[in-house]
């Protein structure tokens, strides 16, 4: 079986790089590709776990082509396309063509080529190739909600914090992190950093035994502290990217030096307002799926909070209560896809968002609070954490 | 993110120059060189010879090129027809192969491509690649020279169960048992093939039902839940056809041969007793219960009619376990598996030694058609393919 797992220099020694693209463009067409799928996929009432496959199909397909030779946005609907199949949720291939049309600007579009359908119908059998058939893929929602189930604590807090994980999640596919890390370690990577960030602090778990530091080490082994830093600042980093160089298909451009990760940075506009998506994005029937909650517009409004004191997250403010289902069904927790991920009622929300903006929103004080707070955690301190 | 388009981005693309995607040309030179690590081309194997027709292609018996010993069956994903790209159904086989890995379970070797070219308009055609298996059971079934003792029938029984019992362990229905995709090697190992039906199932949620299709089976092993419309079906489904092939081995055709769902409906109430309540509660609220014209007081004489052809009456009663009307009853494989029949003497034994007797490999798609009185020989070339089976017999078996 192949091996769809990479270190960090594969990821840059990339087919792209080699065809003259560098490392941050490589990643903002990830970004955008993975974006658009999400994009796509919710407008299509598309549930998580197909979105999902279809981002990581797009994501492995780059590590054996360039974005030179395959357009992100026609790839990107190809792997929607067969995710969809592949997950039981087919869509007709001319109507995510519809839908990408109106995604998409003129010139963007045009990458499409003149027969569009037939484009993907190619397409698609690149990608099969290319992705050994490998069809299914595993996800880290599964594994939240299985790791949840096992955590004590106060319940409402435990649900917040599954939330925001589940955002991270979501954010996380426009990362590579499913090219470094199997799914069970995004998902207890980023429980933990919700969990620090929502102010979840777990103290008992089911299932516990002596030789356990923290609850992850019952699913996971070895996962260091460096390891969770590592993957938590890759999803912070969506957030506070500085705006790159727009455009599409630039000329590759000498490797920007990348600001030092905790500079601080006036906050930066959200990642999600610059998406193909955002033009008058308004919630459909369902569609909201992928986003399981959109922070008032007060959320963006307000100032960060002032550092230091204790770093806080206007949690009040971005996090409603949970919708009622999700209330209802915990405990036990959700097996199934979990209410928190419907949307709200069309005619009170706001746009959609994604969760990034929460984040963006006080990206600085999410980078310099994990920082510090991580820190408290590393290993042999973590002990007297808990 | 959208922004501020660069304006590079809006230069025709003309010739790849480092800053636009290729042209065409460029991109279809691309595609016929690129060596795609993980996707061997077709022309690895020769073709040797047609063995089949599976649910969405032929079936191709074909050598490894680098090696004159090493067999395989080739499965051709047809896709002519198809207006959304590669076909679920294949996709859904495949995803299925990839995770059963079982003895019992044909094992998928890889996928295989031919190579695209201008001549295909760039898209290449798939294939499924199996370890090659010398015969199926619907061919060694209409063979009269292949003679199974009981040992051996037990055998055939507890590798089909046990096939079985993996798949629905792994939540798996196969959805199309019968006698011809059920695979023997020479060796005698039992092979259950074509998951061109098959798919995921799960327990249905507390009032929620789940709604599969029921135009599954083929219609002589289809169990009477399906032939009543039932879409919240599960592992019973294949029981049935267990049930069916095993009554076969002695019957060597199967055993009830409807033109219609109609009649098959008829056939199965004349063997296994009418479709009551009392029976089968919850039969009544099935979807085509109340539609259909179902034959009344029929009396269950499953054990009375089969004890001329199994003389074992630990066969029988298996048998009679296998054909209970109502799924619920209907034993599962693992309960099967510890069933008296296969824990008595004669235990099952092994196939090889039979099978080496036989030096010719036997699929029902070679194999002339199986009717009663009409046996015939094997004969040494291939039969012209057969009509379609379900509306040529009217004939009962038994």
């Amino acid at each position: 079986m192949p091996y769809w797992y990479y270190d960090k220099k594969d990821l840059q020694n990339t087919p792209s790089f080699r065809d003259g693209i560098n490392n941050d463009t490589e990643n903002r067409y990830r970004k955008e590709g993975a974006r658009f799928i999400i994009d796509t996929g919710s407008k299509m009432d598309l549930g998580y776990n197909t979105v999902a496959t279809g981002v990581v199909y797009f994501h492995r397909f780059y590590m054996f082509h360039s974005f030179r030779t395959f357009p992100r946005y026609i790839t990107a609907c190809c792997c929607l396309f067969l995710a969809g199949k592949v997950e039981e949720t087919p869509k007709k291939c001319k109507d995510i063509i519809k839908v990408a049309k109106s995604l998409l600007n003129e010139e963007k579009f045009n990458t499409f080529g003149e027969d569009p359908k037939e484009e993907v119908m190619t397409l698609e059998r690149i990608l099969l190739q290319t992705i050994k058939f490998d069809l299914q893929v595993e996800h880290p929602y599964s594994y939240l909600l299985k790791y949840a189930k096992c955590l004590k604590g106060d319940k409402t807090k435990l649900q917040k914090m599954v939330q925001m994980a589940w955002t991270f999640v979501n954010d996380s596919l426009c990362t590579t992190l499913c090219l470094q890390w199997e799914p069970e370690v995004i998902a207890v990577a980023l429980m933990f950093l919700a969990g620090k960030l929502s102010k979840f602090e777990v103290v008992d778990w089911n299932g516990r035994a002596p030789k356990h530091n923290a609850w992850w080490d019952m699913f996971v082994e070895d996962i260091t502290m460096e390891l969770l830093e590592d993957i938590c600042h890759q999803v912070l980093d969506l957030y506070s990217i500085q705006t790159q160089p727009s455009g599409g298909e630039s000329p590759p451009l000498p490797p920007a030096p990348k600001p030092p990760k905790n500079e601080k940075k006036p906050p930066v506009t959200p990642p999600i307002s610059a998406s193909p998506a955002a033009p008058a994005k308004t919630p459909v029937k369902n569609g909201a799926e992928f986003y399981p909650y959109a922070p008032p517009p007060v959320a963006y409004t307000a100032p960060p909070p002032r550092l230091p004191p204790p770093p806080r997250l206007p949690m009040g403010l971005v996090y409603d209560a949970p919708p009622a289902r999700f209330v209802a069904s915990v405990p036990p927790p959700p097996l199934v896809p979990p209410p928190f991920l419907r949307a709200r009622s069309p005619a009170s929300s706001p746009p959609i968002l994604s969760a990034a903006v929460i984040a963006i929103h006080c990206s600085d004080c999410v980078k310099v609070f994990s920082l510090c707070e991580l820190r408290v955690t590393k290993p042999g301190r973590s002990q007297s954490f808990y | 993110m959208q922004g501020v388009s660069a304006p590079r981005e809006q230069a025709p693309p003309v010739i790849s120059t480092s800053s636009t995607i290729l042209n065409m040309r460029e991109k279809e030179k691309y595609i016929e060189d690129f060596d795609f690590p993980f996707c061997d081309e077709s022309s690895k194997y020769e073709k040797v010879a047609k063995i089949g027709q599976g649910t969405f292609g032929e079936v191709f018996k074909a050598r490894a090129r680098n090696s004159s010993k090493k067999f395989v069956a080739m499965k051709k994903v047809l896709m002519d027809n198809e207006k959304e790209g590669f076909p679920i159904t294949a996709l859904r086989e495949i995803k299925i192969l990839q995770l059963l890995k079982h003895e019992n379970v044909v094992n998928l070797i890889e996928i295989c491509r031919t190579k695209a070219t201008l001549h295909n308009k760039y898209r290449s055609t798939f294939y499924l690649v199996f370890d090659f298996c010398e015969h199926d059971l619907a061919g060694l079934l209409s063979n009269v020279n292949v003679k199974f003792s009981l040992g051996e029938i037990k055998k055939v029984m507890q590798q089909l169960l046990n096939g079985l019992y993996y798949i629905h362990s792994n939540k798996i229905l196969h959805r199309d048992m019968k006698a011809a995709n059920v695979l023997i090697t020479k060796n005698g190992i039992l092979k259950l093939a074509d998951f061109g039906l098959a798919r995921a199932f799960s327990v249905a949620k507390s009032g929620q039902a789940n709604k599969y299709t029921n135009r599954v089976v083929t219609l002589w092993y289809r169990p009477p839940e399906l032939l009543l419309g039932d879409r919240n079906y599960g592992p019973p489904v294949d029981m049935w056809g267990a049930g069916c092939i095993m009554a076969e081995m002695w019957t060597r055709s199967p055993i009830m041969q409807g033109p219609t769902e109609q009649q098959q409906l008829i056939l199965i109430s004349q063997l296994c007793g009418s479709c009551t309540p009392d029976v089968w509660p919850g039969v009544e609220s099935l979807d085509l219960y109340n539609k259909l014209e179902l034959p009344k007081g029929q009396k269950r004489k499953v054990k009375e009619r089969l004890k001329h052809y199994v003389k074992d009456p630990y066969g029988c009663d298996l048998l009679d376990k296998l054909l209970q009307l109502d799924p619920a009853k209907r034993f599962d494989a693992d309960t099967a598996l510890n069933h008296d029949f296969f824990w008595t003497d004669p235990m099952p034994c092994d196939l090889g030694s039979m099978l080496a007797q036989h030096t010719q490999s036997m699929f029902e798609y070679l194999a002339p058609p199986r009717r009663p009185g009409h046996l015939r020989h094997h004969h040494h070339a291939p039969a012209q393919p057969k009509p379609p089976q379900d509306s040529t017999y009217q004939d009962r078996v038994f």
